[in-house]
């Protein structure tokens, strides 16, 4: 084995600095909580509007899912983070500027609102009008039936394809330390900084990463398997 | 004697884009009476039933609930005004409806499905509920699959579920949308016993159907649909045995092997 080999390999640099690495890891879950609950709830909203009846609502439902659904990560975080504050302050005549954070949150956010929205949207249609029918004629409003009916049907529908849209989101925090978030990836290089010595904190990092995903999605994948199960028989 | 019919159908039209599906029905179904309506595939007899609730809002004439049009009310000058749909779902709330399809919740248990629109739309307590909901399904003798999901259940039993479920909204008249007509043979008979056991106690009911035998065992009233009209209607007994139509002659002899 070479030498540059070996030191790529050698996890101790990393385990030396496992306090402000997990830190960093920290910020990638608080990252990804607040996104996935932004792209959730923009993507539900987008959905809704692509099943609505009105062509005008529909139409900027599609939008939104064309516009961030094609946006690279990268450039929506760059864009979000540089463009998006001159734009709102120059329609209020305002320095505007975005904590990095919230720049993060914002642009993940809305670029997996896309994709939620496609998976909200085939779950939703893949429910039967009879379904539908029979709340009606039972007089539930609309709401009551979005959220009695539709909804918790959506929810185990979509939950395979939604649990690889998280964790790709998950992955995609890895970039916000571009913006300097101080995320793991951001830690690992501000380490680097100091020990020169990139390669072993690099294979850590992917190693945390891959372990982390592992566990999380095959724990959420065997909860959720048995209980969707129940009424696809 | 109630003057007031159960159900008042006047008139009713419906038109599917250039396809008029319904061209003037009208009808009373009187507490307690069992209508059936019967005729050929096309002749607009779901789409009628689903008038009747305004599942599908008729183009022209009104669906009166105990004297209560279903779609218009009358404003402080006396001119009809439609109805918004929170208006329309308080009053179709009062007729339950069992579809061809069954269409029970797939994510609730049968229990569930029984109790969401009482707890829901009618807001009674859980407890009120599950009361009511258990004695329904022993009305269908379904009570101990009451914790199985709809998925797990045969034909027969959805359908019974069905029933259960639009019963525990305690409505006024029971819709019934050719509520066999999804079931093998042997799955029928549990169905239509359940479906007598109601008209026996005194169920106001409208049953588009293609099980002629039940029709005429049952009904009070039968309705001969063809083509978006009434053909011919009248008792069972005239209806079944001195037709004055030719077409429900050739329908009925359809059904005779």
């Amino acid at each position: 084995m070479s030498d540059g080999l070996k030191q790529a390999l050698d996890l101790s640099l990393f385990w030396e600095y496992r306090a402000v690495l997990l830190q960093g890891l920290v910020f990638n879950a608080l990252v990804f909580l607040c996104a996935a609950a932004l792209a959730l709830s923009a993507g539900l909203g987008a959905a809704l509007m692509r099943v609505n009846r009105f062509f005008p609502t529909r139409l900027v439902g599609t939008l939104h899912v064309e516009l961030f659904r094609n946006a690279p990560d990268y450039v929506m975080l760059v864009w979000v983070h540089f463009v998006l504050p001159l734009i709102i302050g120059a329609a209020i005549r305002r320095r505007v500027e975005f904590h990095p954070f919230v720049s993060a949150v914002i642009a993940l956010g809305l670029v997996y609102s896309g994709y939620f929205a496609e998976t909200f949207r085939a779950g939703i249609e893949a429910i039967p009008r009879g379904n539908l029918d029979a709340a009606r004629g039972f007089g539930m409003s609309e709401r009551l039936i979005l959220w009695r009916i539709v909804l918790p049907q959506v929810v185990r529908r979509m939950l395979p394809e939604a649990l690889n849209q998280f964790i790709s989101l998950f992955k995609a925090t890895t970039i916000v330390s571009l913006i300097a978030v101080p995320d793991l990836m951001y830690a690992v290089s501000m380490v680097t900084q100091q020990e020169m010595r990139p390669l072993p904190l690099y294979t850590g990092a992917a190693l945390t990463y891959f372990l982390i995903i592992l566990v999380l999605a095959s724990g959420v994948r065997a909860f959720s398997e048995r209980w969707r199960r129940k009424i696809l028989a | 004697m109630n003057a007031i019919p159960r159900i008042r159908v006047v008139d009713v039209h419906k038109r599917f884009g250039p396809l008029e599906v319904l061209r003037g029905v009208s009808f009373d179904v009187n507490r307690g009476n069992v209508v059936s309506v019967i005729g050929a595939s096309g002749s607009g007899k779901s789409t009628l039933l689903r008038c009747v609730n305004y599942l599908e809002p008729p183009n022209a004439g009104e669906v009166y609930l105990e004297g209560e049009p279903l779609g218009s009310r009358l404003d402080a000058g006396g001119r009809r005004r439609p109805r918004s749909l929170a208006e329309i779902n308080r009053l179709r709330r009062e007729l339950g409806v069992v579809f061809q399809q069954y269409n029970l919740w797939p994510h609730m248990t049968v229990l569930g499905n029984v109790v969401e629109a009482p707890i829901r739309v009618r807001k009674l307590s859980r407890a009120e509920a599950m009361a009511i909901g258990e004695e329904c399904l022993r009305r269908v003798q379904l009570t101990d699959k009451a914790g199985e999901y709809p998925a797990r259940l045969s034909g027969g039993q959805q359908q019974r579920a069905a029933i259960a479920r639009a019963l525990a909204m305690r409505p006024k008249a029971m819709l019934f949308d050719e509520p066999t007509s999804s079931l093998d043979p042997e799955l029928t008979d549990e169905v239509l016993g359940v479906m007598r056991e109601l008209a026996a106690d005194g169920t106001t009911m409208i049953v588009v159907t293609h099980e002629m035998a039940f029709a005429r065992e049952v009904s009070d009233w039968v309705i001969f649909l063809h083509d978006g009209l009434i053909e011919e209607e009248g008792p069972p007994a005239q209806l079944f045995e001195a037709a004055k139509s030719e077409r429900l002659r050739r329908f009925l002899a359809k059904y005779r092997r």
